[in-house]
């Protein structure tokens, strides 16, 4: 548990869930006491590690950090607190537009609160179902007793880096260049080397 | 298609196919060109001129989770049995290769390429550009042909024949469609995405392609790829960004016009995208104006953070610029039509950006506000 390892995948294979697959797969099957295959992430409850003490601990992806955990007013750490950044999104399923679950953001502040002076740039993004009441899902399943929905969360956390922007190696986007490039070519008798 | 993993029937939730270039190239392409077994059947063989980019789409499914982009061997062949171009035609269009190459590198150490293509629906020279984007990653061709001595019975024809192996995806119109499968900080990256994945050799690129007409090319090929190499993780990247996808679109225009009559040999056109974009800028390119100035000297300027900031940073890039602030400043003014000025245009653009890689914290707090 802490990496993905025992996922046997090829290279090139990465855990890069949508906010619905931690929602529906991953939170969803926890709230149920359902087995998550492939089980990667690891619950780490309440302890009051540090982000910078995740590594090892919760499932690492390229700089960032999962871990199942729980709903609580305030997430303390050895060294300092979550603040709540105010931001709250719906997480929607892109298939029927329904939606599962909510994403919170935080912020890593190191000392005591309410001490907003020792900002960090550790962002959580804290994943929770809706609360049972509004969920439409609980009622159909009668014969079992109501999942406890408001327990459990899923927590992402990563460090964001001021000069970041260059971790889009993978070209999955047209560069800037290219888009020049894009409308060069459409004036057409610029011919580039094939 | 689905692949097998440990006895299910697909990757498991949350896994994606997300290969590096590097994966790409070494692992997979390597593999493929010396007959190697792959584990998995993850990228398949495609014939582009039998398949269109949404047939692709569909044939080169990674199990049930959605994509953003599609992996696949092609193996290329000529166009005519005498030239050495590609086809790359199909029965509703053609792919065009867009830009310049890009060199794809492992540890430093350079391993292949990286082109980039366009489909256009229809028939050349009339096509109708699509959003549908290729990028075709081939390996060096010393690289090749040294590991694949024993089985290799491989053409002859150098960069224009044999596998290639390449990724399709849709240009998105700079805005997130998808669910982005990166996650971290959406808000953020969402706003400064259009500079994400910015060349460091942009400025470089466009330089040489404008000044194909009338330069050898490995007259300053040295320059571009050293420069591409040591600066790729800098955060400068994003600054040619700005300079070329600027907030000015007469700009861009002014470009296409001036390089579409001329050959692409219109230093005119440059020398004023240069300077609509610095003096477009603020701060960074009002302390830049004093460059083209000869009048003002570099010291009356007095924004006080800039200079340290240029002073302690360590990019060689900035270093150069701090450097170049010593030099005369005679080389920057009026790039003229001569091959010298070119270079010196292509220090000139250098130094720019490093300025205002100097000033992007100031320039862009808001950004950071996820």
């Amino acid at each position: 548990m802490g990496d993905n390892n025992n996922v046997n995948l090829p290279p090139g294979f990465r855990f890069y869930p949508t906010d619905e697959e931690l929602v529906v797969h991953f939170l969803q099957r926890k709230a149920n006491l359902l087995p998550c295959h492939p089980d990667v992430i690891p619950d780490l409850e309440l302890y009051p590690y540090d982000p910078w003490e995740l590594h090892g601990r919760a499932l690492a992806e390229g700089k960032q950090w999962y871990y199942y955990s729980r709903r609580t007013q305030n997430r303390v750490t050895s060294n300092g607190h979550w603040m709540p950044m105010g931001m709250e999104e719906p997480v929607i399923t892109s298939s029927s537009n329904k939606r599962v679950g909510m994403k919170k953001y935080y912020v890593f502040h190191v000392g005591e609160a309410p001490d907003a002076g020792n900002t960090t740039n550790w962002i959580m993004q804290e994943y929770r179902l809706l609360d049972s009441a509004s969920s439409s899902r609980s009622s159909r399943r009668r014969s079992q007793p109501k999942p406890d929905h408001s327990k459990w969360v899923i927590c992402r956390v990563y460090e964001r880096d001021n000069d970041d922007d260059d971790d889009d190696g993978d070209g999955t986007e047209l560069s800037c260049l290219d888009e020049v490039f894009l409308s060069l070519d459409d004036l057409d008798e610029i011919s580039l080397p094939n | 298609m689905s692949i097998s993993v440990n006895g299910q029937s697909q990757v498991p939730p949350g896994f994606r196919f997300h290969p590096t270039e590097e994966e790409l190239l070494q692992y997979y392409l390597r593999k493929k060109v010396s007959y190697e077994k792959i584990d998995l059947d993850v990228i398949r063989d495609v014939d582009l001129n039998k398949l269109e980019p949404w047939d692709i789409q569909e044939k080169c499914k990674i199990g049930t989770t959605p994509q953003n982009d599609w992996y696949f061997f092609s193996h290329k062949d000529k166009k005519y049995p005498t030239g050495t171009r590609t086809n790359r035609a199909t029965a509703a269009g053609f792919w065009k290769a867009t830009g310049r190459d890009k060199v794809i590198y492992s540890n430093g150490k350079r391993i292949g390429m990286r082109k980039t293509l366009v489909f256009y629906k229809g028939r050349a020279p009339h096509g109708q550009k699509s959003d549908w984007i290729m990028h075709e990653y081939r390996l060096d061709d010393n690289t090749t042909s040294d590991t694949n001595i024993v089985s290799n019975v491989m053409g002859d024809g150098g960069q224009e024949e044999g596998w290639v192996v390449c990724r399709i995806f849709k240009k998105k119109n700079h805005l997130k469609t998808l669910d982005s499968p990166l996650g971290s900080g959406e808000g953020r990256r969402s706003h400064s995405h259009l500079f994400d994945s910015c060349d460091e050799g942009a400025l470089e690129q466009i330089l040489q392609q404008m000044g194909r007409g009338c330069k050898e090319e490995s007259s300053y090929e040295g320059n571009y790829n050293n420069n591409s190499n040591s600066n790729s993780n800098s955060n400068n990247s994003m600054n040619y960004g700005r300079l070329v996808s600027g907030s000015d679109p007469s700009m861009v225009h002014a470009l296409e016009v001036g390089s579409g009559g001329g050959g692409l040999t219109n230093w005119a056109a440059l020398d004023r995208l240069v300077a609509s974009q610095l003096n477009g800028q603020t701060e960074a390119s009002r302390q830049l104006a004093c460059f083209n100035d000869p009048t003002i000297g570099y010291c009356t300027t007095d924004h006080d953070l800039q200079l340290p900031t240029l002073r302690s940073s360590s990019t060689p890039s900035s270093t150069s610029a701090h450097a170049r602030l010593h030099a005369p400043p005679a080389s920057y003014i009026n790039p003229t039509q001569d091959f010298t000025s070119e270079i010196d245009l292509w220090n000139f653009t250098r130094s720019t950006s490093s300025l205002l890689a100097s000033s992007e914290p100031l320039c862009h707090v808001s950004n950071t506000s996820v």
